[in-house]
């Protein structure tokens, strides 16, 4: 019984023992965990969770309806998928790069909500032609994400304030002084929403036709994915990427090193809010085109799943943000066509988040394991070389 | 005046214990960000118990206000398992974790509200309908000037909290249980090595946690909402959280830290109600709590000693 | 007689080691007995099967002669065993008395009803125990106001509260002076006196000669010998300990000082609370000098070298490197300027664990040329500069220079902070207690690096707990008490006793 149990372990060993394999094996296993608990939701819903599944993907235009209205087709649905993934893409680097300098940015939402009014207030209503607009509002979405940022960095290395309190009372002083402003200034009574902003300053063109179907076209995608690059050797080539890894690794040797650890501190919170604004920017005046008070956008905590999921590491964000964006993204159409509330895309997300914060511990225990086993093999070679000894 | 210290209370009490819940966690040596998810969880399962039994009781009965705390405190221990097993167990790192839980909290307890009204009640709702609490004065008491209002109009789970806050206080500063919880939070290898139970006293302490956040979480849902719903998920777990920073880990300053948020608020609504502001002006009052958090912050958070072993994962081998 | 603790066959295994290989032993009820053995001889471990934190893998325990499984350190109190561990177990902002009676508290009912811990009735009696054994403290102290010393007695306080009659000590003379050890060894010697079985664990050989009536040599896990203190002679027990010749004295060639390198002036440091931990002190090094200070733990130490590296500011006073002024120089420069550091903790400064070895050992370089160019690191480099690194310093590592540090031994580890600070080419080292927890092996080979340094000219600065170490590779000793220098003085006008009296504040 042993000996079975010992070849399962060393099978599971074989697929996931190797450290370097196991930064994509047990995010994996961590999503197959979250995807079979979502199933069994839906089973006991009684609902069939392929079809439910299926219709996630469908609602992102990865899968073909059965039927489209006219001048609409899964491409449609995909462009309209990518508009979705773009801020995603820029919130999770965000919590990535916070993280990689061991700060915890969960006030992403905030510093979202921020960029996107300001940018709003000052060139969503202006008449500015849709060349300097468009820029501007990115450059302001970098500005104003970046001072956030530096703000909860100067908390946190000034005065010792934990990063994740100060930001979550950020995130609520945001949310409320800026539905006083939009509920005052900026209310379009009839959507209870902002004013929609201006189709110059907005960053996805909305209604163009391509191929007979009407669609958006997401500018900001195609700079999510500079991004992604950007921050791909950001922390893995260069000076800066090293320091920040120290530092959020050891900060007592980071110092011993020569590091200025507070200005570390500072930097990173300031990139990662800068991320936050171009998710802020790209959400509020691309996806969106207004601003709904009083609500944070669920954006910034998906954002926190995506990074775990992804190991902080910009290509497994990649992954990881295309999958929540599915699940968040799909949920409104599967809502519509399966009938489930659309909630249960946080409930599945929140449960690989769960898995997720397990990742370490599987590590920790496939390390083990695999030593033992080591330690075994090691043994029963020398028996088996005693043994030849002894017959010869 | 009258109304702010009768609204001030209202709200004092609920975040104190909430506060008390951080503070058995945190002394033990466990890092609980989670008292946001704790609170809401438990104060979803006590919704749940009233939304069933409704029709049990006569509309104007406060007995179902009775077992929805119990029922909450169980609750909210029962949900707060999650962040013990994650951080004792899985040996997650416990700041994630208590996100982590924070951020399940929110989905499941607003998925299952709204599925529940669906499926059982045929309802299009994404809320559980609370009995409004009555409130109580005590004769003689509140006629005293000033400070009678202390005992005036006061929700009789006010009294609750009282008589739970002074056993939290006697349990962990006077027992056995209470001392070797706060050695957990010091230096766990002395406990371990005194005989006693690490992991054990731990997973206790964050069920106190839950349950104590939990009674706070039903005690909001039943003063400022009269429902349940997801809107319940205001921040209040973590200004709970900057009151026990503020209160040095100790019960007694704590609560006079909540004390402080708690008047600011109720102080807030009264200068926007006097002088005839516009409703949406409230939201400026909104932000009243949290800016305090960041400035109480700023002020005292340098001096504060926090619990030795606070937030490192206790491994028995390691010396 | 039958014997008090009986051990049979133990044995215990950890991933990737066997701590104990079928070790047996036994031990007689009112006798002193030592083991002895290198660090990670396996000791300790065998130390914790007795008392219960581990369970032997395979093996038999017998206690008074009744076979017994010692499942957990409680089981072990309720079997009369207590155990001082190196790193106490005290709850630091616990009083006295509420350290020596959790676990087993004390209980009276306030108003009758409510059960409540008896502190107050309980100093009472811990200040009566304390004085039957000499052990005086006071009940109500709080422990982080006492002194190393002071809580290893409310340690043995503990053990004696809970009855114990098999007592045990992991290296319980490590962290103190010499005079305050000879205390502790006529307590020792107290205690068996009262009736009470002692097991020392230590890799001092003279303590052993001193108190103990038997002694067992671990090696690798193995039991080499068990043989009576008195006819065995120590160099026999450090040849078992070992396993091979142990070569005593090292030569230390004669080296003519030269300049003046580093340079204090009325030095003050103060700690986060504001107090000074390092008063005034004043002293130099020169060329080709090994400067060592001795002292008890936590008397200012640290705090002097980390102020010399930058890492914590000088609140007084000047240091000077080379004639120039470094007291208010950012820690990278003073790294550029030929200040080298060995840190006391590896772990928690001297290494990024996570890191790979390659990374660690550039964590002073990686953003010079040629491993950084223009904010870009250049990784080829980084790894044939540590792998030039880990062949001179023989660096022990599992996959080359893509090792995570976290996974090699502490002494591969040490060696790794040692080759990189060695190889900075600095004009002064600091070496803070550069030996801790290594084995003889390794030990001799860092004096033997350190006394490589001083013949190449090298300022060094050496930082230990360990009098043997300062008395032997010192030029010069200054001895620290409480954040003064008492003593400065050339190494050879200096006895051991003299020394300790130092390190105890005794200046006369």
């Amino acid at each position: 019984m042993k000996k079975k149990s010992n070849h399962l372990k060393a099978a599971l060993l074989a697929v996931m023992g190797d450290e370097k394999r196991q930064n994509i094996t047990v995010p994996l296993l961590e999503v197959l965990f979250g995807l079979l608990a979502g199933a069994v939701i839906f089973l006991i819903l009684g609902k069939n969770p392929l079809q439910a599944f299926n219709a996630f993907l469908q609602g992102c235009g990865i899968s073909a309806k059965a039927n489209y209205a006219g001048g609409k087709g899964m491409f449609t649905d995909f462009m309209g998928y990518l508009d979705n993934w773009t801020p995603m893409l820029f919130a999770a680097l965000s919590v990535a790069v916070a993280f990689k300098a061991g700060l915890f940015n969960i006030g992403v939402s905030g510093q979202m909500l921020m960029a996107g009014f300001t940018a709003m207030v000052t060139v969503g209503y202006s008449p500015l032609p849709a060349i300097v607009a468009k820029p501007l509002v990115i450059i302001i979405g970098i500005v104003v994400g970046a001072l956030v940022g530096a703000l909860i960095g100067y908390l946190k290395y000034r005065f010792n304030i934990n990063e994740v309190v100060s930001s979550i009372m950020l995130n609520y002083i945001f949310q409320y002084v800026l539905s006083f402003f939009i509920f005052t200034f900026f209310i379009n009574p009839l959507t209870r929403q902002s004013q929609a902003i201006s189709d110059a300053s907005r960053l996805t063109l909305q209604n163009v036709m391509i191929a007979g179907y009407k669609t958006v076209i997401p500018l900001g995608f195609v700079l999510a994915v500079i991004a992604v690059a950007v921050m791909h050797y950001l922390i893995h080539h260069t000076k800066f990427g090293y320091e920040l890894k120290a530092v959020g690794l050891n900060p007592k040797a980071s110092k011993y090193a020569g590091i200025n650890v507070r200005r570390n501190i500072l930097f990173a919170m300031m990139l990662s809010g800068a991320l936050a604004g171009l998710a802020g920017v790209t959400y509020y005046l691309g996806y969106l085109g207004s601003i709904q008070p009083r609500v944070l956008s669920t954006v910034g905590f998906d954002s926190i799943a995506i990074s775990l999921l992804g190991n902080s590491n910009p290509i497994g964000i990649v992954f990881a943000s295309f999958l929540i964006t599915v699940i968040t993204k799909g949920s409104t159409y599967m809502s519509s066509s399966i009938g489930v509330d659309q909630q249960i895309g946080s409930v599945i997300t929140g449960l690989m988040l769960l898995f997720a914060a397990c990742g370490a511990y599987v590590r920790h225990r496939l390390r083990i394991s695999r030593m033992e086993l080591e330690e075994q093999k090691k043994e029963e070679k020398k028996e088996g070389n005693e043994k030849k000894e002894g017959q010869s | 005046m009258n109304s702010i210290i009768i609204d001030g209370m209202s709200f004092t009490l609920p975040l104190f214990i909430i506060a008390v819940g951080g503070i058995y966690s945190e002394r033990s040596g466990v890092t609980n960000l989670a008292l946001e998810g704790f609170l809401g969880a438990g104060g979803f399962f006590g919704a749940l118990f009233v939304a069933f039994t409704s029709s049990w009781f006569a509309a104007s009965s406060q007995a179902p206000m009775y077992f929805a705390i119990a029922i909450s405190m169980l609750g909210g221990a029962l949900y707060a398992m999650l962040h013990a097993v994650l951080c004792i167990h899985f040996k997650a790192n416990q700041v994630i974790s208590g996100v982590v839980v924070n951020i399940i909290a929110m989905a499941l307890t607003d998925f299952l509200t709204s599925q529940i009204n669906a499926q059982v009640f045929g309802a299009s709702s994404d809320r559980f309908v609370l009995s409004v609490s009555n409130r109580v004065t005590i004769p003689v008491l509140s006629s005293i000037p000033v400070l009678g209002a202390f005992f005036t109009d006061v929700y009789p789970y006010e009294f609750i909290i009282i008589v739970v806050a002074i056993a939290a206080w006697y349990l962990l500063y006077k027992t056995t249980f209470g001392m070797r919880l706060r050695a957990c939070g010091d230096n766990p290898h002395a406990v371990d090595a005194a005989g006693a139970d690490v992991a054990k006293i731990r997973y206790i302490a964050i069920a106190i946690s839950g349950a104590l956040s939990g009674l706070g979480g039903i005690c909001f849902a039943y003063s400022i909402y009269s429902s349940y719903s997801a809107s319940i998920y205001t921040g209040y777990g973590y200004l709970a959280i900057a009151a026990l920073i503020f209160g040095n880990w100790k019960i007694l300053p704590t609560f006079w830290a909540c004390v402080l948020f708690g008047f600011a608020r109720s102080g807030g609504y009264k200068i926007v109600q006097v002088l005839g502001m516009p409703s949406t002006y409230s939201d400026l009052i909104m932000i009243l709590p949290y800016v305090l958090t960041l400035l109480l912050l700023i002020f005292f958070s340098k001096n504060n000693q926090a619990p030795r072993a606070l937030g490192d994962i206790y491994d028995k081998g390691k010396r | 007689m039958k014997p008090i603790i009986e051990l049979r066959h133990i044995t215990k295994r950890f991933p990737g080691i066997v701590a104990n290989d079928d070790v047996s032993l036994t031990i007689q009820k009112g006798e002193i007995f030592a083991l002895l053995g290198e660090n990670g001889a396996g000791k300790s471990t065998l130390m914790s099967i007795l008392f219960g934190m581990y369970e032997p893998d395979e093996g038999e325990i017998f206690i008074r002669g009744e076979k017994v499984r010692i499942t957990s350190p409680s089981h072990a109190t309720k079997l009369n065993i207590g155990m001082v561990h190196q790193h106490f177990k005290l709850v630091e902002n616990f009083t006295v008395t509420e350290n020596i009676v959790l676990g087993m508290e004390p209980q009276k009912r306030i108003a009758g009803i409510f059960p409540t811990v008896d502190i107050k009735g309980t100093n009472q009696k811990i200040a009566e125990l304390s004085k039957r054994y000499g052990l005086e403290v006071e009940p109500t102290a709080k422990i982080e106001d006492l002194s190393v010393s002071i809580q290893q007695r409310v340690e043995i306080l503990k053990m004696l509260y809970r009855e114990a009659e098999i007592m045990i000590f992991d290296e319980p003379t490590a962290m103190l002076t010499p005079q305050e050890i000879e205390s502790l060894l006529q307590v020792i010697r107290n205690l068996r006196d009262a009736g009470k079985t002692i097991i020392l664990i230590t890799h001092k050989l003279e303590e052993i000669k001193q108190v103990a009536d038997r002694c067992a040599v671990l090696c690798r896990g193995k039991l080499v010998s068990e043989c009576d203190v008195a006819t065995t002679s120590t160099h026999d027990m450090a040849y078992m300990m070992v396993g091979r010749e142990v070569s005593e004295e090292m030569e230390k060639e004669p080296v003519s000082p030269g300049e003046e390198v580093l340079r204090i002036e009325n030095l003050t440091v103060k700690n986060s609370a504001g107090f000074p931990v390092v008063k005034d002190v004043s002293f130099s090094i020169h060329e080709g000098e090994i400067f060592a200070v001795a002292g008890v733990s936590g008397n200012g130490q640290e705090e002097l070298a980390d102020a010399i590296a930058g890492m914590v500011k000088a609140a007084g006073g000047k240091i000077y490197l080379a004639g120039q002024d470094i007291t208010q120089m950012p820690i990278r420069k003073r790294n550029e300027s030929g200040v080298a550091y060995i840190p006391a903790d590896r772990h928690a400064t001297g290494m990024v664990m996570d890191f790979t070895l390659s990374e660690n050992l550039l964590l002073k370089n990686y953003y010079k040329p040629p491993y950084c160019v223009h904010g870009w690191l250049k990784r080829d480099r980084f790894d044939k500069k540590s792998s030039e690194l880990i062949e001179k310093y023989d660096i022990r590592c599992g996959q080359g220079c893509d090792t995570i540090v976290r996974s090699m031994s502490g002494g591969n580890q040490q060696k790794a902070i040692i080759a990189r600070e060695i190889d900075q080419n600095a004009k002064v080292i600091l070496f803070v207690q550069p030996t801790r927890g290594l084995d003889i092996g390794a030990i001799e080979n860092i004096h033997r690096q350190i006394l490589e340094q001083r013949s190449k000219g090298k300022a060094i600065l050496l930082i230990s707990l360990e009098l043997e170490e300062v008395m032997k590779l010192a030029d010069t000793i200054g001895v620290i008490y409480s954040g003064e220098l008492l003593k400065t003085a050339p190494a050879e006008s200096l006895t051991v006793n003299q020394v300790g009296n130092y390190m105890m504040g005794v200046t006369t």
